[in-house]
């Protein structure tokens, strides 16, 4: 069935690759001074926050935003919708780009970044990040490992490489494919495994967490919701990427999987709702303060889409179908902000806004993992051929 | 066939989502992590303290920290010219603030450093056990080993843990209670020692706390009749006596629960690691339904094998 995939070779150098390099020159300015002279000379973090949007967007959002991949690994490989095969390796490439740029993040957010295999050495296990940091290494690894057959079948065979190149293409193909089935399974056991675990991050701070998201159902609704994402961004990126390379877009495909949204979403949002009447402070989002506000959006975000994509009219219709799913990521990128930072009350001394440094690397992370995936989809058999 | 693939699915998926919600449901109670007798602390006195920041001084001179000016930075003036900090910092490990109750009015002066928590949070929450609880009672901080996540600033419900934002090369900063360079000697810490007042009582952390209840019962009119850190968070390594007329809220000493605040954390993380079982039945689970839909794809001949839900 995936034979049909097959590199774009289109033209490298265009304006809005261009664009991307243009910020991650700025990215990497901004990391000459983090890197140099100081979290101080870059970003606007202090005693009282001391995470920002680079663990907020960067990390918390960026393994959210990843979850297509194992969605839809999952939907495919493991329950057997092959109908929506096409749909594979674009996600597992752009998860495994995300899962990269998270680990590339963590690098710039540590302190110490040259101590970060000290996660190895030294376990810790009561700590909610030593259980992170393992999942997200064995999880980048089994990307890594997904991805390599779209190496290998681009390769294979090919005659101008070396000797022992093409031995090892072979090795690892035999490899792979008898082994392919245990790394689905893991890679989606250890999505479960992390999604959750940053949902109890931030429940240590019983005091400072705002009680909207302070909750022992938090990491339930951190994998919920990450599941809920997971088919709007395989939705957005295809949008996107169509539009970009200039190809048919995968309207039948993206409509048909679709359909699934409602039923993850509608669990996600029926726990959500189940947990805050039970603990009882669904009041608090309707205090006007600005976390009950901040809770009102991300509501507002994952509840539209939810009763829009139950229509099929609506999943038909791909431009609305684009929109219903970046309402869906904005919403989980709102639930993320609010629970590392809008909800964080770190005392009445303190407060953060990003600074201008801290965005520029962002948008450069954002940019890189773009540029990725172009070079992904251009030189590997990424996206399956038109028909 | 087609309505037993779909009774399998449906069990399928039931057992999943029974085993993740197990995994990640409402923690049990943890039990409190019980004081040792040999455990060190400190006793502060706010009632006795007359804020003459010698403590202070003490400590910036033990631990050879800079001092930090108020009246301009040190680029402009080429050195501070006065030690005036505002609240703690990676310059900082203790400091002098004056405080007034909201209600009373009354005004008192409060040390803050490192509480030495019972059950630290930052010692649960660090990633590669940089904070540690020594054996008498001291939670230490290993620089080496500490890879910067900041974590422990997020865990720690008094924020004490501070980080350097100006290094290059940064690393967490808070009170030692001067383990290795006084206590291993034998000697009290360096602020205890420089009170001229009285205020700050070094010691074991139960003969403080008999200490504090005789001083309560020998002045209750002065005293509030609770020692602040006997079970907050779990009990503190540092004990706070306050005037009657001003509250601990007021001296920013929360009105905290009694459980440490790492138990939520710890026991959720326990739950989904708790032998292997959760990540291993949801893998079992999975590999099942796999397995399943591939023979059956296999039986049904190539193509063909989707259908609807």
């Amino acid at each position: 069935m995936s034979s049909k995939a097959a590199p774009l070779h289109q033209k490298f150098w265009t304006l809005n690759v261009a664009l991307l390099f243009f910020f991650m020159a700025g990215g990497v300015l901004f990391a000459y001074f983090r890197f140099f002279h100081g979290f101080a000379s870059v970003a606007n973090l202090n005693p009282g926050y001391p995470f920002g949007i680079w663990i907020a967007f960067d990390v918390a959002c960026g393994v959210a935003l990843a979850a297509g991949g194992f969605t839809t690994a999952a939907i495919v490989e493991i329950f057997g919708r092959e109908k929506y095969h096409a749909l594979v390796r674009p996600a597992i490439l752009t998860a495994f780009i995300g899962y990269f740029l998270v680990a590339l993040a963590v690098f710039f957010d540590l302190g110490k970044y040259y101590n970060i295999w000290h996660a190895l050495v030294y376990w810790n296990g009561t700590s909610v990040l030593f259980e992170v940091a393992w999942c997200v290494m064995l999880y980048l690894t089994v990307l890594a490992i997904e991805n390599l057959p779209n190496v290998i079948e681009q390769f294979k065979g090919d005659r101008r490489l070396p000797a022992w190149i093409l031995w090892l293409l072979e090795r690892l193909d035999r490899f792979c494919s008898r082994t392919m089935a245990f790394f689905v399974i893991a890679g989606v056991v250890l999505s479960f495994g992390h999604q959750s675990s940053l949902g109890t991050m931030m429940l240590i701070a019983p005091y400072k967490l705002h009680p909207l998201w302070y909750t022992p159902l938090s990491p339930l609704l951190f994998l919920t919701s990450a599941v809920s994402v997971g088919i709007p961004m395989v939705i957005f990126e295809g949008t996107l990427a169509a539009k970009c390379f200039g190809r048919k877009p995968e309207t039948e495909l993206l409509s048909g999987i679709a359909r699934y949204i409602p039923w993850f979403l509608g669990t996600y949002l029926l726990l959500r709702i189940g947990d805050l009447a039970w603990r009882g402070v669904l009041a608090g989002a309707f205090d006007g303060s600005v976390q009950g506000n901040a809770f009102l959006i991300e509501f507002a975000l994952f509840a539209v889409p939810y009763f829009l994509l139950k229509r099929k009219r609506v999943r038909n219709n791909p431009t609305l179908l684009f929109w219903c799913s970046v309402s869906v990521i904005l919403a989980v990128v709102a639930n993320r902000f609010n629970v590392f930072l809008v909800g964080m009350d770190m005392g009445p001394e303190w407060s953060y806004f990003p600074s201008v440094g801290e965005i520029a690397v962002t948008l450069a992370f954002v940019a890189f993992g773009v540029l990725l995936y172009k070079i992904g989809v251009n030189y590997l058999p990424i996206l399956e051929e038109e028909h | 066939m087609k309505i037993s693939r779909r009774k399998f699915l449906k069990l399928g998926a039931a057992a999943g989502g029974t085993a993740v919600v197990s995994a990640a449901g409402p923690a049990m109670a943890r039990g409190p992590q019980q004081p040792d007798p040999n455990w060190v602390g400190m006793l502060n006195d706010s009632a006795r303290c007359i804020g003459c920041k010698a403590c202070q001084a003490a400590c910036k001179r033990e631990n050879g920290l800079p001092p930090e000016s108020t009246l301009g930075d040190a680029e402009q003036f080429g050195a501070p010219l006065y030690d005036s900090p505002r609240g703690l910092s990676d310059k900082t490990y203790t400091v002098i603030k004056l405080h007034r109750d909201p209600q009373s009015g009354e005004t008192t002066f409060v040390k803050r450093q490192c509480m030495h928590c019972v059950d630290p949070a930052c010692a649960s929450a660090c990633i590669v056990g940089a904070l540690k609880k020594q054996p008498n009672g001291v939670v230490s901080y290993d620089a080496d080993r500490c890879m910067g996540c900041r974590y422990c600033m997020v865990a720690c419900p008094y924020s004490i843990p501070q980080f350097e934002y100006q290094k290059a090369i940064p690393s967490i900063r808070k009170c030692t209670f001067c383990n290795e360079k006084r206590l291993q000697k034998g000697k009290p810490t360096a602020c205890s020692e420089a009170c001229p007042a009285g205020a700050i009582t070094f010691g074991k952390r139960n003969d403080l706390l008999k200490i504090a209840k005789q001083r309560i019962a020998g002045q209750p009119e002065l005293y509030d009749p609770n020692v602040y850190g006997e079970f907050e968070v779990g009990g503190t390594g540092v004990f706070y006596l306050s005037k009657k007329q001003v509250g601990f809220a007021a001296l920013g000493l929360p009105d905290f629960d009694y459980r440490p605040v790492s138990g939520l954390t710890e026991s959720i993380q326990h739950r989904i690691f708790q032998y292997f079982i959760p990540p291993i039945a949801v893998y079992s689970i999975l590999g099942g339904i796999m397995a399943y839909n591939q023979r059956r794809k296999k039986n049904a001949g190539k193509g063909g094998a989707d259908d609807e839900l």
